[in-house]
C-alpha cells in the first residue's frame, strides 16, 4: 500500500463527512473495510460488552509503516486516494481518510502493526500519541476501548448490550458475505461464536444464513456487458417477515438502495404477499466509475450513472431466475422412484445465464425442501386452474340449499315455494370451488360470490383475537418446543419483551445464541408457520419501549399474528372448509374488508354476468 | 388381447385396494390411471401417488398372452361398483382403447401405454426383512396413528415413526401438542432400524390390513419401505427427517395418579366439549381430593359442568385442555381404564393403560 499523503483541501471539502461512528457497530464496519482494505485474508474480530467496552480487530493485511502510524489516526489522511479521479473510481471501502481520526476522538484506540518488510512492530495509542515497539507477527491489530468514554452524553443513547452485539453482528455478516474468501472469526465477551474459514460464496451463504435460506434458495449469475449481478435468491416460500435477510452489495459494498431494493421487490411482486420481504442475498459488480458511492455518510447508498439502465438489469435478471417452475414440485412427479432431484434439465439455458440449484447434495435437505414445496407452493404466474369440488354432495346442505334456482329472477316469478327455498340460502351462499388457490367462488341469491380466502380468513382471525386479547387468549403448550433461528437482535427483542409475548399466548426462551424456543401459541394460531410468525411479531416489537407496547400497538400486533395465522395462498380447501369460512365471514363484524382496507369478497351479480355474454333481458 | 374374464368382485377388490391413493388432480396425469397388467394366469393391477405405490394380483383365468394397459382408475372403478355382483366381466384391450364387457353392458375407455407409469422398484441394495403378523401391526397403528400432524411445515410430524430394535418394534406419532406412543415385542432385526412412515401410508396400511393373523412382510430400504401382505405389495417412500425424542416428552415421574373409567369420563368429556368456545377446544380439569370436575364456557358465556369421583387425596390442581384431544384417546384406544398421571397446570398429562408400560399418551395442557 502507498504511503499516507494529506488530501488537497479541495478534495477534502468535496468528500461527504459525516457522523461515522454513531455506534460500535459503526466503528466495527470501519475498522473492518480497513482490514479488508489492506487485502487481509483472515480478520478476527472480539467484542466485549457489545463493542462498547472493547472492540478489537485483527488482520494479517499489508500493515501501516512505522512513519504512518500517526497519519492514519490524523482527519483527511488516507493512503487510498489522491486525486478526484482516483475518487470517482474508487475501488477501496475507505476513501475518505476519516475513520479511524473520528474514533480516535471519542475512544481510546491503539494501533498496533507491522509491514511485511520490517523487523518489528509499532504501536501507537490515543490519547497519547507516541509511537513504542510492540510484538506482533504480521498485519494490524485495533483495539478500540471504552467507546464515547470522553462524550458520557453518548453513551446514554446506546442501547443493551444484546441490542448492541446485534447490531455489530449484522456488520459481521455483511462482511463475511461480500468477502466469502477471508477467513473470519468473532468472539464475543470471550466466547468464540462465529469461526467461518475461508469458502466459496456457496458455502459461506450457508454459514450466515443458514441450510435453511440456501435449502430454499436459487443461485443467479447474470452478465451484460461490464454488469454483473450473482448471488442467492429464496423462493417465496422461505420469504421473511423482516428485512433482515436483504443483502444487497455494490461492488462489494453493502448498501441499502433504494433503487435496487424496488427493483428486486418488482420481481418478487407477482409471487410474494405485500407484507412478506424477499430474502436474498446479492452482488452488483461494475465499473466504479459508473457509481458514486460518495453520496452518504456511512457510503450505504450509492447513486448510479445509469440508474435505469440498472433497475431494468436487476429486475429481469430476478424475475428471470424466479419465474422458473419449481423443480422440486416439478421432479417429484417425473421421478417418483428417485428420492433426489435431477438437475433441472427443462429450462434451456441462457448464454450467459446460468442457473443451479442451490441445494447441498444428498438426502436431508432435498428431501425436505420437497415435502415443505408440497405445502407452501408459492402463487406463479401460470394460468388459473380451477379445482373442481368434487364430493361437493347437495344432501350435505340443507335442502333448500340443493334446490338453489341458478336464476334468481325466474325463480322470484315462479312461486312463494321457492322464495321460501331462497330465504334459506345465507347471504354469502354456498361454497362452488376454489380458483387458482386463491379464491373461493360460490353461489348466493344474487349470483357469484368471489372470496379472496386468505383476505377474509385473516380479518376473521384478527377480529377473533381482538376479542380475545382483552382477557388473555387460550394459548396451547407445545409438546416439542419450536425452535427458531433469529438474530442477536431478534433474541434481544425477545427477551426484552418476554412479558408481552407471554401476554400474546407465547412463551420463549432463549436456548442458544441464534435460537429460541418456543414453548406456547395462541390456540387460535396453532395452524401458522411458527419460525414466521415469531420474527414478524419481533419485528413489530423491535425498537417499541417494553412497558407499554401492548397498549400502544396492540392492534398491530394482532394484524400481525392474524396475517401469519391466515390460510395461505394455494392451500386446497376441502368444501366444507369453504362453506365454514364463509359462514365465519357473515358472522364477523368488519369481514367485508381485510385489515388494510382491501375488500375480502366481490358479488358479481346475474345481471352482470348476463352482460358478459351479452345476453339482454 | 383379454386381460381378465373373472367375476366381478374378483376384480373390484384388487382395485379398491389399489385405487384407494389416486389422487384426484395430480401434476402427472397418467397418476390417475391404474395399470392392468396381464403375465401369464396372473392379473395384476398398480397405482401410485408418485410416494406411495400399490399393487396387488388376481388370477386372471386362462393363460393368454402377456399384455399391460393403463386406464382411468376412477372410472373403472366407477363402473365395476355399479355392476351386479355375481356378474362375470371382460377386460379387453386393443391399441387404444379398452373395452370392459358385463353381461349386456359395453364400455370403451381410453387407455395409455403401460411403459410411460413412473414405478417404484423398491430401494437400492439388499433390504432389511422383518416378519410380523397383520392384526398385530394394524392393532398397533390404530393406538398411534391418530396423534400425527397434517400438513405441518414440520413435515416429518406428517407422519409415524417406526423402529424395530431391541426385541420392540415401537410406534410413535406427535402432532407437536400430543403423543401417542406404543410398544410390542417383535422379531427384530441387528442392528435396529428407524424410519418415519408417511401420513398417508399409514393411514392407507391401516385401512388394507386385516384383522387376522396372516403374515405380513416388511422390507426395508434407507429411503423406502414396502410391505408385503395378501395379494398386496406396498411401497412407500419414507420421510427423511429427525422425528422428535419421544423419550424427553414422557414424563417419568408425575406425582398425581387419577384412575379413570373410560365409561365416565368420555360421555362426561363429550358434553363439556359442547359449550366450549368453537376455535378454542379448551375444558378446565379442576382436581381436589375426592372429585375430579369438567368445565367449559363458550364465548356466548354458556357453561358446562361435570364431576366425577374419584380415588384422589392429594394436592388441587386447575389444568386446562384441548379437549379433542383428551376424547381422541378415549376413543382410539379400546380399554375400560385408564391412569391419568398429572404434575402442575404448566406440565403435561400422561394417559396409560393400568399395568400396562407399551402404551402411553402424553398431551399439552393449555392455558385457558
Ligand atoms: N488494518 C489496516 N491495515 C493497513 N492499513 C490501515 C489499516 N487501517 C487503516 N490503515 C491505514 O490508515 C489509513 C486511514 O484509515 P481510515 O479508515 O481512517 O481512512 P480510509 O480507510 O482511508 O478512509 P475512510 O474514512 O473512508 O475509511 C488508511 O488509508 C490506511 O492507509
Ligand atoms: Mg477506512
Amino acid at each position: 500500500m502507498p504511503a499516507i499523503q494529506v488530501l488537497p483541501d479541495l478534495l477534502i471539502s468535496q468528500i461527504a463527512a459525516g457522523e461515522v461512528v454513531e455506534r460500535p457497530a459503526s466503528v466495527l464496519k470501519e475498522v473492518l473495510e480497513n482490514a479488508l482494505d489492506a487485502g487481509a485474508s483472515t480478520v478476527e474480530v472480539a467484542l466485549d460488552e457489545g463493542g462498547v467496552r472493547r472492540l478489537r480487530v485483527a488482520d494479517d493485511g499489508c500493515g501501516i509503516a512505522r512513519d504512518d502510524l500517526p497519519l492514519a489516526l490524523a482527519r483527511h489522511a488516507t493512503s487510498k486516494i489522491t486525486s478526484l479521479e482516483d475518487l470517482e473510481g474508487v475501488r477501496s471501502m475507505g476513501f475518505r481518510g476519516e475513520a479511524l481520526a473520528a474514533i480516535a476522538s471519542v475512544a481510546r484506540l491503539t494501533l498496533t502493526s507491522r509491514i511485511a518488510e520490517a523487523n518489528e512492530a509499532w504501536r501507537i495509542s490515543v490519547p497519547g500519541g507516541e509511537l513504542a515497539p510492540a510484538a506482533l507477527a504480521r498485519g494490524t491489530v485495533v483495539d478500540v476501548e471504552d467507546l464515547y468514554y470522553a462524550t458520557p452524553a453518548r453513551r446514554k443513547f446506546l442501547k443493551s448490550e444484546p441490542t448492541e452485539y446485534g447490531h455489530c453482528e449484522d456488520v459481521f455478516r455483511r462482511i463475511a458475505l461480500a468477502r466469502p474468501q477471508v477467513k473470519l472469526q468473532l468472539t464475543r465477551n470471550g466466547r468464540i461464536v462465529h469461526r467461518w474459514p475461508g469458502a466459496a460464496a456457496a458455502q459461506r451463504v450457508a454459514q450466515v444464513l443458514g441450510e435453511e435460506f440456501t435449502g430454499a434458495a436459487r443461485a443467479l449469475e447474470v452478465q451484460a456487458g461490464p454488469v454483473a449481478l450473482s448471488g442467492f435468491v429464496a423462493l417465496p416460500a422461505y420469504s421473511r417477515a423482516s428485512r433482515d435477510a436483504q443483502y444487497f452489495f455494490v461492488n462489494g459494498r453493502f448498501v441499502r438502495d433504494k433503487l435496487l431494493t424496488h427493483a428486486v421487490r418488482e420481481a418478487y411482486a407477482d409471487i410474494l404477499h405485500e407484507a412478506r420481504h424477499p430474502a436474498y442475498v446479492l452482488a452488483l459488480t461494475l465499473d466504479p466509475r459508473a457509481v458514486d458511492v460518495n453520496v452518504h455518510p456511512a457510503k450505504i447508498e450509492v447513486r448510479f450513472r445509469d440508474a435505469r439502465g440498472i433497475h431494468q438489469f436487476v429486475y429481469h435478471a430476478l424475475e428471470r431466475v424466479l419465474a422458473e417452475p419449481l423443480a422440486g414440485a416439478a421432479s417429484a412427479a417425473a421421478a417418483p422412484a428417485a428420492f433426489h432431484l435431477p438437475p433441472p434439465g427443462a429450462a434451456p439455458a441462457q448464454p450467459r445465464f446460468q442457473r443451479e440449484l442451490a441445494v447441498s447434495e444428498g438426502g436431508v435437505t432435498q428431501a425436505a425442501q420437497r415435502y415443505f414445496d408440497a405445502f407452501a407452493l408459492p402463487r406463479t404466474g401460470t394460468a388459473p386452474t380451477l379445482a373442481p369440488v368434487t364430493g361437493f354432495a347437495p344432501a350435505a346442505l340443507p335442502a333448500a340449499g340443493a334446490a338453489l334456482p341458478l336464476r334468481p329472477g325466474a325463480a322470484a316469478a315462479a312461486g312463494a315455494e321457492q322464495s321460501e327455498a331462497e330465504a334459506a340460502v345465507p347471504p354469502l351462499g354456498y361454497a362452488l370451488a376454489q380458483l387458482a388457490g386463491v379464491y373461493v367462488l360460490a353461489q348466493n341469491r344474487a349470483g357469484l360470490v368471489l372470496v379472496d380466502m386468505h383476505a377474509a380468513h385473516e380479518r376473521i382471525l384478527y377480529e377473533r383475537l381482538k376479542a380475545v386479547v382483552e382477557g388473555m387468549p387460550a394459548a396451547q403448550k407445545l409438546l416439542i418446543p419450536a425452535v427458531v433461528a433469529v438474530s442477536a437482535r431478534e433474541l434481544a427483542t425477545a427477551e426484552e419483551h418476554a412479558a408481552t409475548l407471554d401476554r400474546l399466548g407465547f412463551e420463549v426462551a432463549p436456548v442458544g445464541p441464534q435460537e429460541l424456543a418456543l414453548r406456547s401459541v395462541p390456540q387460535l394460531l396453532v395452524r401458522a408457520h411458527l419460525p414466521d410468525l415469531l420474527r414478524a411479531l419481533l419485528e413489530d416489537l423491535a425498537e417499541q419501549p417494553a412497558s407499554r407496547v401492548i397498549e400502544t400497538r396492540r392492534n398491530e400486533l394482532l394484524a400481525t399474528m392474524a396475517c401469519h395465522g391466515a390460510v395461505r395462498a394455494n392451500r386446497q380447501l376441502a368444501p366444507a372448509e369453504m362453506n365454514a369460512l364463509l359462514r365465519d365471514m357473515e358472522a364477523c363484524e368488519r369481514a367485508d374488508q381485510c385489515n388494510h382496507g382491501r375488500p375480502t369478497w366481490v358479488q358479481l351479480s346475474m345481471a352482470e354476468l348476463d352482460r358478459l355474454f351479452m345476453r339482454g333481458r | 388381447m383379454l386381460l381378465i374374464k373373472a367375476p366381478r368382485n374378483q376384480l373390484l377388490q384388487p382395485l379398491q385396494a389399489v385405487a384407494g391413493i389416486v389422487e384426484k388432480k395430480h401434476t402427472l396425469p397418467i397418476l390417475s390411471n391404474v395399470v392392468v397388467e396381464r403375465a401369464g394366469e396372473m392379473l395384476t393391477l398398480l397405482a401410485s401417488d408418485s410416494e406411495i405405490q400399490i399393487r396387488s394380483t388376481t388370477t386372471a383365468g386362462l393363460d393368454q398372452t402377456n399384455a399391460a394397459i393403463t386406464v382411468s382408475a376412477r372410472k373403472l372403478q366407477d363402473i365395476l361398483r355399479t355392476l351386479p355382483e355375481n356378474v362375470d366381466v371382460t377386460l379387453d384391450a386393443d391399441e387404444r382403447r379398452l373395452t370392459v364387457r358385463a353381461g349386456k353392458s359395453r364400455f370403451t375407455l381410453q387407455i395409455l401405454p403401460a411403459e410411460e407409469f413412473p414405478r417404484m422398484r423398491g430401494g437400492e441394495g439388499e433390504p432389511v426383512e422383518i416378519q410380523l403378523k397383520q392384526n398385530e401391526f394394524r392393532s398397533q397403528l390404530g393406538l398411534v396413528q391418530y396423534a400425527m400432524a397434517q400438513a405441518d411445515i414440520r413435515y416429518y410430524l406428517n407422519g409415524m415413526l417406526m423402529s424395530v430394535a431391541g426385541g420392540q418394534l415401537r410406534m410413535v406419532a406427535t402432532d407437536g401438542h400430543r403423543l401417542a406412543y406404543c410398544s410390542q415385542p417383535a422379531q427384530t432385526p441387528e442392528p435396529g432400524i428407524e424410519v418415519i412412515l408417511p401420513r398417508k401410508t399409514v393411514l392407507e396400511l391401516y385401512r388394507l390390513l386385516s384383522d387376522g393373523d396372516a403374515p405380513l412382510t416388511m422390507r426395508v430400504w434407507p429411503s423406502q419401505v414396502q410391505f408385503l401382505f395378501n395379494e398386496i405389495e406396498l411401497t412407500s417412500k419414507l420421510i427423511d427427517g429427525k422425528f422428535p425424542d419421544y423419550n424427553r416428552v414422557i414424563p417419568p415421574n408425575h406425582p398425581k395418579l387419577l384412575q379413570l373409567a373410560r365409561a365416565e369420563l368420555a360421555p362426561a368429556l363429550q358434553r363439556a366439549a359442547i359449550l366450549t368456545a368453537e376455535k378454542l377446544r379448551g375444558v378446565r380439569l379442576v382436581l381436589a381430593p375426592g372429585s375430579l370436575k369438567l368445565l367449559s364456557i363458550n364465548t356466548e358465556q354458556e357453561e358446562a359442568q361435570e364431576e366425577l369421583e374419584v380415588a384422589y387425596d392429594g394436592e388441587g390442581l386447575d389444568i386446562g385442555f384441548n379437549v379433542t384431544y383428551l376424547i381422541d384417546v378415549l376413543t382410539h384406544v379400546d380399554a375400560e381404564n385408564f391412569d391419568l398421571r398429572l404434575n402442575d397446570a404448566n406440565s403435561s398429562a400422561l394417559f396409560t393403560l393400568p399395568g400396562n408400560d407399551n402404551f402411553k399418551y402424553v398431551v399439552m395442557p393449555m392455558r385457558i
